[in-house]
């Protein structure tokens, strides 16, 4: 159970049932010197109880059996291999995201990979390049896959152990669920799809409703945040306590505290914060979720126990974490292209504002695609013979200028890459931001440099589910 | 964008607000937290003397699939009036309609967000076609056109 096993602790909302099985980092071979790292998958469909003991439990698909899937570490730099088996009704494929792994391992339907059948089974082989927090998540059918539970937490661990006492995965699901706990029928329909996708009403911490993380006056921990809900957005609080962000999205940053105190976390985001116990034996803090107006609750609370830590004091510096090795944009010579998303319910110009689509999407209800990127709209998961949107020579500088033209969120994710977020609005971006996934207001614009230096054709798309799959995708090529 | 958009309906449906009326009429409007028109559309409504309780709710489809809307007319929120429910854009003399002649239906929609319906900017591009429907297993029919 690794980081996990809190002991015995049962009570409903603690986190120690909610997470299955850990696969600490390698099996004992070995391949070219270095220890190979192995392990299954299984998607199948399973039961969990999000709502806890005692509460209707309900139907899901799951990896492994468990809500979330099994936590996987993995080490650094050495060569993993991950075999998926297909137990579903239906094809699936998986992809790692935020690891920056060869194109055919990157789990897309169709443009990386044939799909996994029923019945089927695929192994994925590639080594993490980078350290950091990753999860992973069905790319097939993603609407349906995800929002019935087909995620898990992905841990790259450093070659160096960082100095904290516990690291905490925090991952985060969001679910609406009927009276009788089972799913609410339906993921999508055109005025969700068209608006801010499928929210749902529960969330969960590791699986489980109401989650309760035991904490101890005096240690120091790293908490990886991870949103791997649907559509819900996310700006946590905690109160009493003020995180310091170390990454985004795996990659470290400058450390830094939050002006605000808030950690704004969009679907398939990641934030590691390291939070120092400086509250009370005995008392209990909240960790507020308010990023809907109107709508904030409690998506955690820290449980101090009655005892101090006992490890040894030790003074008490800013963790840094090491550098990954990402390859430094050259911003002079950088090729600087647009991408611009259009569409969604008040679009401008009309009911959805997709003007000059071509003939694939209508604008208005009954239409398909609702949303477009540069004019063109591709839908669903991913498909055999998608063309690009862009070419770009493998080693090149890029710099993309993401435009929001519509009046949502889209936190906007990057195959096969992670990019420096340079500026927001014309402001420069401090902390040295480096995401695979990032966030864009209504109407923002954000500058983001990468070298594409991973040949293979990737996908941009936007990782609120419902937009993805109703034509906010497209495809960069490097080759 | 949105601020001015809301501003400038408000202005626009305050100058149409009728001189004198009753007591407002208390209604209920869940929206979602994020759309703007819904706030245009209950300023509308306000200045045609309905009481609005703005609900922010991430669970739209529940509450409307709840009220009996068909999932394929979904407007972009769900409005309660004495157990009658509007689910999207409904102009306010429609609503009218349904409190004075007590249909036997669940409520009235109108799919989607067309342009120049209230709360929404723009000029119509056709008339507004307003669907009432039912619990009862009857198909949706047209209630009123505008």
């Amino acid at each position: 159970m690794g980081d996990f096993d809190i002991g015995a602790v049962t009570r409903r909302g603690f986190l120690a049932s909610g997470v299955g099985a850990t696969f600490a980092a390698g099996a004992p071979a070995r391949a070219e010197g270095r220890s190979l790292q192995s392990l299954t998958l299984t998607a199948a469909a399973s039961r969990a109880m999000l709502r806890g003991p005692g509460e209707p439990d309900t139907g899901l698909w799951t990896y492994d059996g468990v809500e979330p899937g099994p936590l996987i570490r993995l080490r650094q730099g050495r060569p993993a291999r991950i075999e998926v088996n297909n137990g579903l009704p239906e094809e699936t494929t998986v992809h790692w995201h935020g690891v920056r792994v060869p194109n055919a391992m990157d789990g897309v339907p169709g443009l990386t990979q044939p799909p996994i059948p029923p019945g089927g089974r695929f192994t994925y082989e590639f080594t993490p390049p980078d350290a950091g927090t990753f999860w992973y998540h069905s790319h097939d059918d993603g609407l349906v896959q995800i929002g019935r539970g087909l995620v898990g937490p992905l841990i790259v661990e450093e070659a160096t152990a960082v100095a904290v006492d516990r690291d905490l995965p925090w991952m985060f699901g969001d679910w609406r669920l009927r009276a009788d706990g089972e799913l609410a029928a339906g993921f999508g329909n055109m005025m969700e799809d068209a608006m801010a996708g499928h929210v749902g009403g529960l969330v969960t911490l590791n699986g489980r409703a109401e989650a309760v993380q035991p904490v101890r006056a005096g240690e120091r921990v790293r908490i990886r945040l991870i949103n791997g809900a649907l559509a819900r957005m996310m700006a946590l609080r905690f109160e009493g306590h003020r995180p310091l962000v170390v990454a985004f999205d795996g990659q470290p940053c400058e450390p830094f505290e939050p002006a605000d105190g808030r950690l704004t976390l969009g679907p398939a985001m990641r934030i590691d914060v390291v939070l120092d116990m400086t509250g009370t034996t005995g008392r209990r803090y909240r960790v507020v979720d308010d990023f809907y107006d109107g709508l904030a609750y409690v998506a955690a609370t820290l449980a101090y126990s009655p005892e101090v830590a006992t490890s040894p004091a030790r003074p008490r510096e800013p963790v840094v974490l090491p550098p990954n090795p990402l390859p430094a944009p050259d911003l002079a010579s950088a090729e600087r292209r647009d991408i611009v998303i259009q569409g969604g319910m008040m679009g401008g110009g009309g009911m959805m504002g997709l003007g000059g689509m071509g003939g694939k999407a209508t604008p208005g209800l009954g239409g398909g695609a609702v949303w477009a990127i540069n004019g063109m709209s591709m839908t669903g998961d991913g498909a055999a013979g998608m063309a690009p949107l862009m070419t770009f020579k493998r080693g090149r500088s890029v710099v993309l200028t993401l435009k929001n033209r519509t009046a949502w969120w889209h936190p906007m994710h990057l195959h096969g890459h992670s990019f420096r977020v340079l500026t927001r609005n014309g402001v420069a971006v401090p902390h040295r931001q480096w995401q695979d996934t990032v966030l864009l207001a209504p109407r923002d614009a954000v500058e983001c440099a990468f070298v594409a230096d991973n040949p293979g054709d990737w996908m941009l798309h936007c990782h609120v589910m419902n937009h993805q799959v109703s034509g906010l995708m497209t495809v960069l090529r490097v080759a | 964008m949105m601020k001015s958009i809301r501003t400038a309906a408000t202005l626009a449906f305050a100058a149409f607000a009728p001189a004198a009326l009753a007591a407002p009429t208390h209604a209920i409007l869940w929206k979602n937290p994020q759309c703007s028109c819904c706030e245009a559309y209950a300023a509308y409504m306000k200045a045609h003397g309905f009481d609005i309780a703005l609900k922010p709710t991430n669970d739209l489809t529940q509450i409307s699939a709840k009220a009996g809307v068909p999932a394929d007319m979904e407007g972009c929120h769900t409005m309660f009036i004495d157990g009658y429910a509007f689910d999207g854009l409904v102009p306010a003399d429609i609503v009218r309609k349904v409190l004075a002649e007590r249909p036997q239906i669940a409520g009235v929609t109108l799919p989607g967000m067309p342009t120049g319906a209230p709360g929404m900017p723009g000029t119509k591009a056709g008339p507004l076609k307003i669907y009432a429907f039912t619990k009862d297993g009857r198909p949706p029919f047209v209630y009123a056109v505008e």
